[in-house]
């Protein structure tokens, strides 16, 4: 993975140093609350419900050992010994103090880490696929754009001061693990048609929140050295264009919709036709350096299959189904990718403790060369471990109480921290999550659902990704009470789309049946093979709009029922 | 009718009202209380009339450019049995209390009911 | 108002003029909206008179003011709205080669985004110059020292410093 040469160094220091003299100068008057607040938000400072929350980057989902155990120990000492993954492959502290963020920035200066742009009006931390480098179907590991983007974008003069924030995900692989397409920018590493040669397709203006949408193709092939001078043009045309006079009109999925496609297309090629691209572009030799950094690790030449692991596997069911669930296929042979989940049953989706960090940070160093990923489904990944040592790794994954084998099934759940934490939103998810999962936690059943992204927001600005979720669940504030509304057929990969509302929105205490009903119609609909999208997608949205109502009659008769006095 | 929605906005929320804020330094959720600013939500002023809810929030105003809070707002209340403050909508309950999810964090667990 | 140059304070050289009834009182030249740009032409030398411009003008619009034009003004309607860098980037590009004001309430934490966009001076409201004094920016200005971004600045960016170091 990418290390810190000098210049990287002075600059993440020189940023804490910026940012403990704002401290300062907001505490001694000369920077008004109003200046002040987006400059912390820049810097990931958020102050939320019953405390600041700090949001930390994590550059593409990409972690060592050393970096977790900073952040074990930072939840240690200046939180209250956890930390929470976000569906940004971000991580938050949720009751850090002002006065101790400078400290906490020093610290993570320390295991070459920050917290620039995590929030704010400006460039967001980049994203990429958990799997980058190990799957099969990749074309080239994102990594290393991602990892210049990250460069480029931090602390850019022109674009800090945006109409609104301003996402940029990288996938190189076929399959789409990076939700390219609800992403102001999505970027997909390709080659050329004809010539062979490595380029990106550039899909702009996706975006979930308020108004989602699936991003425009604005570019087929943009050759892989003209990177940064296209960005240029393209967050130029928005700085430049996008609104500022509305905030819920102000991304740049609006602004390609309001003008069209074709007219963006040409603002955005216009500009670009003015640039002198090798004034701004990367040297060819800084895009190789950054590279050589996310070669494979040395692996081992191994057979595809490995008896050790076989024969374990057939000696313990339980191991059986975690490879079998959270396994996924490794590009070199006799190596695996294991996702784990942080999603135990009646738990909180994405958060982790401070005792598991540092297991987990002893486990990825001894056996998946000091690497790990974070998904923006809130789970971890060890990248490259032997086949031979899944036995092992499953046994330390369970002493740390992580080896829950649910990975992508019915408990596998999305959701943003809610009203439980966060001051935007209307409702909350966690219990919403913890309801959910508890009602599906044999695990029998799940794997006989099978594959099935349910995504949960508590608020319409849809950090919980939910218009992508095959079933999506939105809280909402109705009539003083919490009210959530189900929608069902959202996709976040290459066939994106976004879900359809089934009907009223429900209360908390109904969402697990109603959502109970929803499987009962995929159950009762699917022909052989297919998962649950795929028959949303064959059979239409009517079955499960006709169940759902079902429940809700049913329901309220129930409660009329119980309600009745006792004769 | 522009009149009329002016009067009801010029008479603030409904009473009695309480009056939070977070710590500027801290970020703590924090309440106005009869020695000034407490972090216990059971000693929060409680302002029956609107005088003392004008008096409240000019105490906010006072806090914030003194940077001692940020966020200052006045909260509807109901007094519960035990004679506390509680808020009349869920999303400031949560403020008063601390994430639903970990009963062992926040003002629940900081100020116990029964301490 | 307080005029911040990279080098610190500066005194005021031009006279703003928002009525075109004034525009001949005295020598000094003047800053006038981009609406009287032809009425101070045909009244005074284009020397002297420099142009205060709305954040969202087109650089089309300013073409024929860019030769001749001594300063222009890029109006920051607030410090939040960063139209203006864009502006004054495509300014540079243009040709323009006069003296490019950023006009508004900025803080000092802006201070390097704007001298790095091409803006050489920092027109201030009193308000703001009193809570951030001249000093508060040109202490903002240096602490982050380098950047990612080439083409911005007259220094040299970090991908082409190292560049530079390994080619020895």
């Amino acid at each position: 993975m990418y290390r810190y040469d000098e210049f990287d160094e002075r600059f993440v220091r020189e940023r804490v140093a910026q940012f403990r003299h704002q401290v300062e100068r907001r505490l001694d008057g000369s920077l008004s609350d109003d200046e002040f607040k987006p400059l912390r938000l820049k810097n990931g400072l958020y102050l939320q419900l019953h405390a600041y929350m700090l949001r930390v980057a994590i550059p593409y989902g990409t972690l060592n050992a050393r970096q977790l155990r900073q952040l074990a120990h930072i939840a240690t000492r200046f939180d209250k010994g956890y930390a929470h993954f976000t569906t940004r492959q971000n991580l938050q502290y949720n009751w850090p103090k002002l006065k101790d963020v400078p400290e906490i920035l020093d610290l993570l200066a320390d295991v070459e880490m920050h917290c620039i742009q995590t929030s704010g009006n400006c460039i967001r931390n980049v994203t990429s696929d958990q799997f980058a480098g190990v799957a099969k179907d990749e074309v080239e590991d994102p990594r290393p754009t991602g990892e210049l983007i990250r460069q480029w974008s931090s602390l850019h003069p022109e674009f800090a001061w945006l109409p609104r924030k301003f996402k940029i995900a990288v996938t190189g692989a076929e399959h789409d693990r990076a939700a390219i397409k609800v992403h102001d920018i999505g970027l997909r590493v390709l080659r050329h048609a004809e010539t062979g040669e490595v380029g990106y397709e550039v899909i702009v203006g996706g975006g979930l929140g308020r108004t989602p949408m699936i991003g425009k193709v604005i570019r087929d092939f943009l050759p892989k050295g003209e990177l940064l001078a296209y960005l240029e043009a393209v967050m130029r045309v928005y700085n430049a264009e996008g609104r500022r006079d509305n905030k819920y009109k102000a991304r740049v999925k609006i602004l390609v919709h309001e003008t069209g496609p074709e007219e963006f297309i040409r603002r955005v090629e216009a500009e670009y036709a003015q640039l002198n691209g090798p004034t701004i572009n990367a040297p060819e030799d800084e895009v190789e350096r950054i590279a050589a950094y996310f070669a494979p690790p040395p692996y081992e030449a191994l057979p595809e299959d490995s008896a050790i692991l076989d024969a374990a596997r057939r000696a313990d069911p339980a191991l059986d189904r975690f490879v079998e669930q959270n396994g996924f296929a490794h590009k070199q042979p006799g190596y695996v990718a294991l996702t784990v989940s942080l999603k135990p049953i009646g738990g909180v989706p994405g958060d982790m403790s401070d005792a598991q960090m540092l297991a987990f940070a002893d486990i990825a160093e001894r056996w998946s060369f000091d690497e790990l990923r974070v998904t923006h489904s809130q789970n971890l990944v060890l990248p490259h471990v032997r086949q031979d040592d899944v036995p092992a790794v499953f046994a330390a994954l369970q002493a740390a109480g992580l080896a829950t084998a649910n990975a992508g099934l019915v408990t596998d759940i999305i959701a943003c921290p809610g009203l439980d934490y966060c001051a935007l939103a209307t409702a909350r998810s966690i219990p919403i999550a913890q309801g959910i999962a508890r009602t599906f936690a044999d695990e029998a059943r799940q794997r006989e659902i099978g594959p099935l992204p349910i995504k949960i927001s508590g608020c319409i600005n849809a950090c919980g990704h939910h218009h992508v979720g095959a079933i999506g669940i939105l809280g909402l504030e109705k009539a003083g009470v919490e009210n959530y509304q189900i929608t069902v057929g959202g996709d976040a990969t290459e066939n994106a789309a976004l879900g359809e509302r089934l009907g009223p929105g429900i209360d908390a205490e109904d969402v697990p049946g109603a959502i109970e009903a929803i499987v009962d119609v995929y159950l009762k609909e699917r022909q052989s093979g297919e998962v649950f999208i795929e028959t949303v997608r064959r059979a239409g949205l009517e079955p499960f709009k006709a169940g759902f109502q079902a429940f809700i009659a049913s329901d309220e008769g129930a409660r009329t029922l119980a309600a009745e006095p006792a004769q | 009718m522009a009149d009329v929605k002016a009067a009801a906005k010029a008479k603030g929320p409904k009473l009695p009202v309480i009056l939070i804020a977070n710590d500027l330094l801290d970020g703590d959720v924090v309440f106005f209380g009869a020695q000034g600013w407490t972090r216990d939500p059971r000693a929060a002023k409680v302002a029956f009339d609107a005088e003392t809810a004008a008096f409240m929030e000019a105490e906010g105003r006072a806090g914030f450019v003194a940077n001692i809070v940020v966020d200052p707002y006045l909260v509807p209340v109901e007094i519960d049995a035990a004679g506390f403050p509680v808020a009349s909508h869920y999303r400031e309950a949560m403020r008063q209390k601390g994430p639903s999810i970990h009963p062992d964090m926040g003002k629940q667990a900081d100020y116990p009911l029964g301490a | 108002m307080t005029l911040i140059t990279r080098t610190g304070e500066k005194p005021e050289d031009y006279r703003r003029v928002d009525a075109v009834e004034d525009l001949r009182l005295d020598e000094r030249a003047v800053l006038v909206p981009l609406a009287f740009a032809s009425a101070a032409l045909a009244a005074r030398p284009a020397a002297s008179v420099a142009l205060s411009v709305p954040n969202d003008t087109p650089v089309e619009a300013l073409q024929p003011y860019l030769a001749a034009a001594p300063l222009i003004a890029v109006e920051f309607p607030s410090f939040s709205d960063g139209r203006g860098l864009s502006l004054a980037k495509r300014l540079r590009r243009a040709g323009f080669a006069g003296t490019l004001r950023a006009s508004g309430p900025l803080i000092a934490d802006q201070f390097a985004e704007a001298l790095a966009c091409g803006f050489d001076e920092v027109e201030l409201p009193e308000t703001m110059a009193n809570r951030q004094p001249v000093q508060q920016w040109m202490e903002a200005k240096d602490i982050v020292t380098s950047h990612y971004q080439s083409g911005y600045g007259e220094d040299r960016s970090i991908l082409q410093k190292r560049l530079a170091a390994r080619k020895g």
